[in-house]
């Protein structure tokens, strides 16, 4: 077993880097270690090897041991989810350390190790009722894997642990990362004469991450709607309504063939009333929505439709009978939390909309215009001042007199309120920015890989073809707007 | 992972070590997780868990996360959070909070029994809280009732209705001034640093190089 471990730690992230051994030569000796771990019979010694390898280090070593000694408890307790691996257990104490401290170059040649690894993590946080265990594990994992863009299951998987451990802002770094990818397909023929080793600092997740590599199952249409509709749940359930609204965009306006699907039709139905709660009507849908899709959402969720249409004609009464009316719509859709906040949002907009024709206004007044459920004119001024002092409503409150509960409610000179938007845009726009540099960076590689790709070889190759047949001299479009982009015979070749 | 383990006394040095409510609070989550693995059944470890999850609470009180705090009573266990005197304090605190009950707020900081170890960050709180009310109301208000001051503030409304003069003069010692013909106070808005315009400038310098130098 001595013999074992010795040939198991001579592959090591620390000597790597002290050595400052090649790419390749690195790539080579990673490659010959899985070649050599993959020969072991099952009944090695692997608590023995577990004890003695360094997850941060012999990283490769530990995680194929540690997914064969998982695997043959399994096989012996004919459980998916076995005793030692459930949290609290030694098992689990070694997973989460790993998930914590592996060496995020050598884990590039295991993903499917690394994601039944995360994937257990989850079920076993699941079994024992604490799935908030997994959260916090999987997201640092994820972290320290540095995906680059690119959407894998395991962020699917994630997100819905978040959600129901209700540790939302706990997946916000995950979730703030932009997203724009899905993973490599390897079927492309020009991608072997571009890659670097995986092991190369220059490799980037888009390039790691493909489809052969494990580190995601097979992503579906509904995978990527899930996504983005878990992402929308978790900024809801933290008040970012234009946030929740920019991913639930992206659900309901995917493309669809015939009709749409019930997540499509759930997340339109959250859009209205994040629509509502964030900005007190209705945000003009996306025009890339296509108006027979959007008839089909507006008559699959008219009680929706409804309530919005009482809410922007500022009639309480009306809203407050569609409310009561559609408790039992709201559960089954899950969305009854969202609905109760609409009263306040209701009052919180009526209030604001006063700001835009009265400069000001005693409180009274104030409680007689809006003719809501705050009966006395304590309540207003007591939820006036609560909108005033957490600045969402942009005022001031004068107290009249020494004694009495005169109040003038003062709103803000338009020159203030264009000073505060002039800030607010500033700061959008430079958000904005950031994304946009970070999105500019990946839009050329995006552009290559699409000329590059088998689709776009095979229409050059037929026709190149025509062409020499008709003897008329086509120039090659793609390689000119491409600035030099050479594409050489042999990848044609590979590409057949 | 390399914190030491969970106990009374670990808790204690963390409250007493932290070098702001931030450090504190972010201190106090790396230990959720190790709170998870805790069982309510045994009563020691019980005790443990209500003045972790106690301790917890407040440090998000302290950093302002009051939706966060109420997400944190959600996933502590909700027996314990049903039987225990502090957890259940701290609820009747969230609500108060979250509804902006001032007068309610400096009531449960100040006259429920809270454990002995709590009371440092009990009173933490309390000024914090004061401090923070105190930053809003000179924003909000340009004339203020000395008394509905008070309220806000936690102070005693009848005293300064009979015009107590050590109360008044809390007031004016943060700048605020006492109009006698009115009986009104009117508050001197506490003015935020202003953001750095050239940093922002030379971001939006470069947004704009950016977007130029795209290819439609």
């Amino acid at each position: 077993m001595a013999e074992i471990l010795l040939h198991l730690t001579t592959v090591s992230s620390q000597l790597q880097a002290l050595d400052d051994t090649s790419d390749e030569r690195y790539d080579t000796e990673l490659r010959d270690l899985i070649a050599y771990i993959k020969q072991f019979n099952r009944n090695i010694d692997s608590q023995y090897l577990l004890d003695n390898l360094s997850p941060s280090q012999h990283t490769l070593s530990y995680l194929i041991i540690l997914n064969l000694h998982i695997e043959t408890l399994q096989n012996q307790t004919k459980n998916r989810v076995p005793d030692e691996i459930k949290p609290g257990n030694d098992l689990w104490a070694k997973a989460v350390y790993f998930l914590r401290s592996f060496d995020p170059i050598q884990v590039r040649y295991a993903g499917h190790e690394w994601r039944q690894l995360v994937e257990l993590i989850g079920q076993s946080a699941e079994a024992v009722a604490k799935p908030f265990l997994a959260v916090q594990v999987i997201r640092e994992a994820l972290l320290r894997l540095d995906s680059s863009g690119v959407l894998t299951s395991v962020h699917i998987t994630f997100l819905r642990l978040s959600l129901i451990s209700r540790s939302y802002s706990h997946a916000l770094p995950i979730l703030e990362k932009e997203m724009f990818r899905f993973p490599t397909s390897s079927g492309q023929a020009y991608r072997k004469h571009i890659e670097r080793p995986l092991c190369s600092e220059d490799t980037l997740g888009d390039t790691f991450i493909s489809d052969a590599s494990g580190f995601s199952a097979k992503l579906t249409y509904r995978d990527h709607t899930s996504f983005f509709l878990y992402g929308a749940m978790i900024y809801m359930a933290l008040k970012y309504w234009d946030k929740a609204l920019h991913l639930l965009t992206i659900v309901i306006s995917s493309p669809v063939n015939d009709s749409v699907s019930k997540i499509m039709v759930e997340s339109y139905k959250k859009w209205v009333l994040a629509s509502l709660l964030g900005h007190g009507k209705l945000v003009a849908p996306p025009k890339i929505i296509s108006p027979h899709v959007l008839k089909v959402y507006q008559t699959l969720s008219k009680p929706y439709a409804s309530l919005a249409d009482a809410f922007e004609r500022s009639d309480f009464q009306r809203l407050r009978a569609d409310i009561d009316f559609g408790r039992s719509v709201w559960r089954a859709d899950n969305n009854e939390g969202l609905v109760c906040q609409l009263f306040r949002a209701y009052n919180t907009f009526l209030v604001l909309k006063l700001g835009r024709t009265f400069s000001a206004l005693t409180t009274a007044d104030v409680a007689r215009r809006t003719f809501t459920s705050l009966a006395s004119s304590a309540n207003v001024e007591e939820f006036v001042a609560s909108l005033v002092m957490s600045e969402t409503l942009g005022a001031t409150l004068v107290h009249l007199h020494p004694h009495g509960s005169a109040t003038m409610l003062r709103f803000s000179a338009p020159t203030k309120l264009v000073f505060n938007k002039e800030i607010s845009m500033r700061n959008r726009l430079i958000e904005g920015g950031r994304a946009l540099r970070f999105i500019a960076n990946d839009v050329d590689q995006c552009s290559s890989e699409l000329k590059l790709g088998n689709e776009n070889l095979q229409l050059l190759s037929r026709n190149q073809r025509w062409s020499d047949t008709s003897g008329k001299g086509g120039g090659d479009s793609v390689g000119e707007a491409d600035g030099g982009l050479d594409i050489e015979e042999d990848i044609m070749g590979d590409a057949t | 992972m390399d914190l030491p383990p969970l106990s009374r006394e670990q808790l204690a040095a963390v409250v007493a070590s932290a070098q702001s409510p931030t450090e504190l609070y972010s201190t106090l989550s790396e230990y959720e997780s190790e709170a998870c693995l805790l069982s309510t059944s045994d009563a020691t470890q019980a005790e443990l868990l209500s003045l972790y999850y106690s301790t917890f609470f407040f440090s998000h009180l302290l950093t302002d996360q009051i939706c966060e705090a109420r997400l944190s009573t959600k996933r502590m266990p909700q027996d314990l959070l049903q039987n225990d005197p502090s957890l259940q304090n701290c609820l009747n605190l969230l609500r108060a909070v979250w509804q902006r009950k001032y007068e309610q707020v400096y009531t449960i900081l100040r006259a429920l029994p809270w454990s002995e170890p709590l009371k440092p960050i009990v009173q933490s709180y309390d000024a914090h809280f004061q401090e923070k009310t105190l930053k809003e109301l000179s924003r909000a208000y340009e004339a203020i009732r000395p008394a509905a001051a008070a309220t806000y503030l936690g102070l005693d409304p009848a005293s300064v209705e009979q015009g107590d003069p050590a109360t008044m003069q809390k007031f004016i010692a943060c700048g605020w001034t006492w109009e006698e013909e009115t009986g009104l106070l009117h508050p001197k808005p506490i003015i935020e640093a202003p953001q750095d315009d050239t940093k922002l400038y030379n971001e939006l310098s470069e947004v704009m190089a950016l977007v130029g130098s795209r290819r439609v």
